[in-house]
């Protein structure tokens, strides 16, 4: 949805990586450097708002968030689904997992193209690291005890 | 390398065979009902049969199949336990060898004398309140709270319980206190405490199992009353409740069995255009399909309960076993709809109960995601199959 003509991806290079490598849910300093509102959102109104970067609040980044569908608990925080509400309620716990930014709307798609080429293969072994942690107790087990007793 | 069974461990399994050919299939109808209607299908057997049933299995000495001998079961190892679900399984007739929950088995000295001890005897249900009734399965986002008050803590909340209904009962709660979840044992006299739904169904909405609803309002539980540790609660059964996987596997394995024999006396007397059906080549690979289905399955599942009795961890085996057998049985229930002419839910047949079971076995898909991840763990921490 972002406007056709997108800045070249060399120009903000440098913004960007230091965005990718904060402990921060990035998605929201990434809308900031894309292009902002395509034409497609210009509705029959006076104003033309093509360009403008404000969130649409579409709550993509929320849903897709990993460590928020671990500790769903934090979503209560807040009844806002915006990029703002995500930065505030995940913070520095964010996995850098990058999904919230591949799920916006307002992402320039130059900027994806980025991440997956260039950043995508650091947050795999990241996120390796955290998966199999064996002193975590499978509540499955409880599930299962749960469903299938008597 | 040998696939022999133990001469003990074959021992159980033929006398656990003989009780469930000899004392439990001739009771099926009673189950499944005999009217044309059905109106006379039930969920369990009458209460008195029941007792009976227990003092038979008491005197051949294998009631409390799973539980440890300290705690006054059986104590068989898991691939005794594995035979004896196997054999169990293979008849709609809901009947078990004292299986009461791992969770349980932490009680200590005092809570064993008043839950686990009348619990194992059959003269106390315990119901299982694990879910809450918003519909999320995922027990890390529980709702309900335990807020400490001069000693005793105050229990608030609904919880929804599948175990069987009683007369006399406990419940096993699990609530949030201040750090983590919490195990609370609460008793039926507990003022605060009630239980709505839990009564037996008949005819043809008996094989329906519905949730109990648990309302705790105010419920004073005292300290002593906590299972295990405060905050612990998923510590619990920790040495148990890997291998209770397997032991559901075995019983997927069991179902399967009957199945087979079923679609078997099936093909055999069924005659179409002129010809027994078992002539027809569609119907045998049906079957040849079922058998190896069912052989390798069983397989999997001896094999992951004899490395749980040699101590080795079972976890990953454990979810192979999970993984591989409800699709098992769920394929199997297909090929035995195919043998059947048609979608197996004639009631009152008991392939029909067989085929619910089967199902209900692989009710939750979330659960089997996690199966696979934790199978991809190990591989990704460098496993070599």
């Amino acid at each position: 949805m972002p406007l056709p003509v997108q800045r070249d991806i060399k120009e903000i290079e440098g913004i960007l990586n230091e965005i990718l490598n904060t402990r921060c849910p990035p998605v929201g300093r990434c809308r900031l450097l894309s292009s902002g509102f395509g034409t497609a959102h210009s509705l029959n109104i006076a104003e033309d708002i093509s360009g403008h970067k404000e969130c649409l609040g579409c709550g993509n980044c929320v849903d897709i968030c990993p460590f928020l569908s671990r500790e769903p608990s934090r979503r209560e925080k807040t009844e806002q689904r915006t990029s703002m509400a995500l930065e505030s309620i995940v913070g520095e716990d964010c996995d850098l997992c990058n999904a919230c930014i591949l799920v916006c709307p307002q992402v320039d798609t130059t900027i994806k193209n980025y991440v997956v080429n260039h950043r995508m293969v650091e947050v795999m072994s990241r996120l390796e690291s955290r998966i199999g942690d064996e002193n975590e107790p499978d509540l499955d087990l409880f599930l299962e005890e749960a469903i299938s007793s008597g | 390398m040998n696939f022999e069974l133990s001469e003990e461990l074959k021992m159980i399994q033929s006398l656990a065979r003989d009780f469930v050919n000899e004392r439990l299939k001739p009771l099926e109808r009673d189950i499944l009902g005999r009217a044309a209607d059905l109106s006379d299908a039930r969920a369990y057997l009458p209460r008195e049969k029941e007792v009976e049933l227990v003092a038979t299995v008491r005197e051949m000495g294998l009631w409390g199949v799973g539980v440890p001998e300290e705690l006054g079961g059986a104590g068989l190892d898991a691939l005794g336990v594995c035979l004896v679900e196997e054999e169990l399984a293979q008849t709609v007739v809901p009947f078990h060898f004292g299986d009461i929950t791992p969770i349980l088995f932490d009680c200590n000295a005092e809570q064993r004398e008043k839950f686990l001890l009348p619990a194992l005897n059959d003269k106390k249900k315990p119901y299982l309140a694990l879910m809450e009734s918003d519909g999320s399965t995922d027990p890390s986002g529980m709702k309900m709270k335990a807020v400490k008050r001069r000693g005793n803590y105050l229990l608030n909340g609904i919880k929804l319980s599948f175990s069987r209904a009683g007369d006399d009962y406990f419940a096993v709660v699990f609530a949030v206190t201040g750090r983590g979840v919490t195990c609370f044992l609460v008793d039926k006299d507990t003022p605060g405490f009630s239980v709505t739904g839990g009564g037996e169904r008949t005819g043809w909405l008996a094989p329906i199992r519905e949730p109990m609803l648990l309302v705790f309002d105010n419920c004073r539980v005292p300290a002593e009353n906590i299972l295990g540790e405060e905050g612990k609660a998923f510590r619990l059964g920790m040495r148990w409740l890997p291998q209770r996987r397997v032991v559901r596997g075995a019983r997927c394995v069991g179902i399967a069995r009957r199945l087979l024999d079923e679609a078997t006396v099936q093909a055999q007397s069924l005659v179409t255009f002129g010809k027994p059906v078992f002539q027809r080549t569609s119907i045998q690979a049906a079957l040849a399909d079922i058998a190896m289905n069912i052989e390798a399955a069983r397989l999997m599942v001896y094999e992951a309960a004899w490395n749980s009795d040699i101590g080795k961890s079972v976890r990953r085996k454990a979810a192979m076993v999970k993984l591989y057998t409800t699709q098992m049985i769920q394929t199997v229930a297909d090929r035995v709809a195919h043998v059947f002419n048609g979608p197996p839910y004639i009631e009152g047949l008991p392939m029909e109960r067989l085929c619910r079971r089967a199902l209900e076995a692989s009710a939750i898909e979330l659960a089997l995601e996690k199966q696979r991840s934790i199978i991809a763990a190990d591989i990704l921490k460098g496993l070599k199959i």
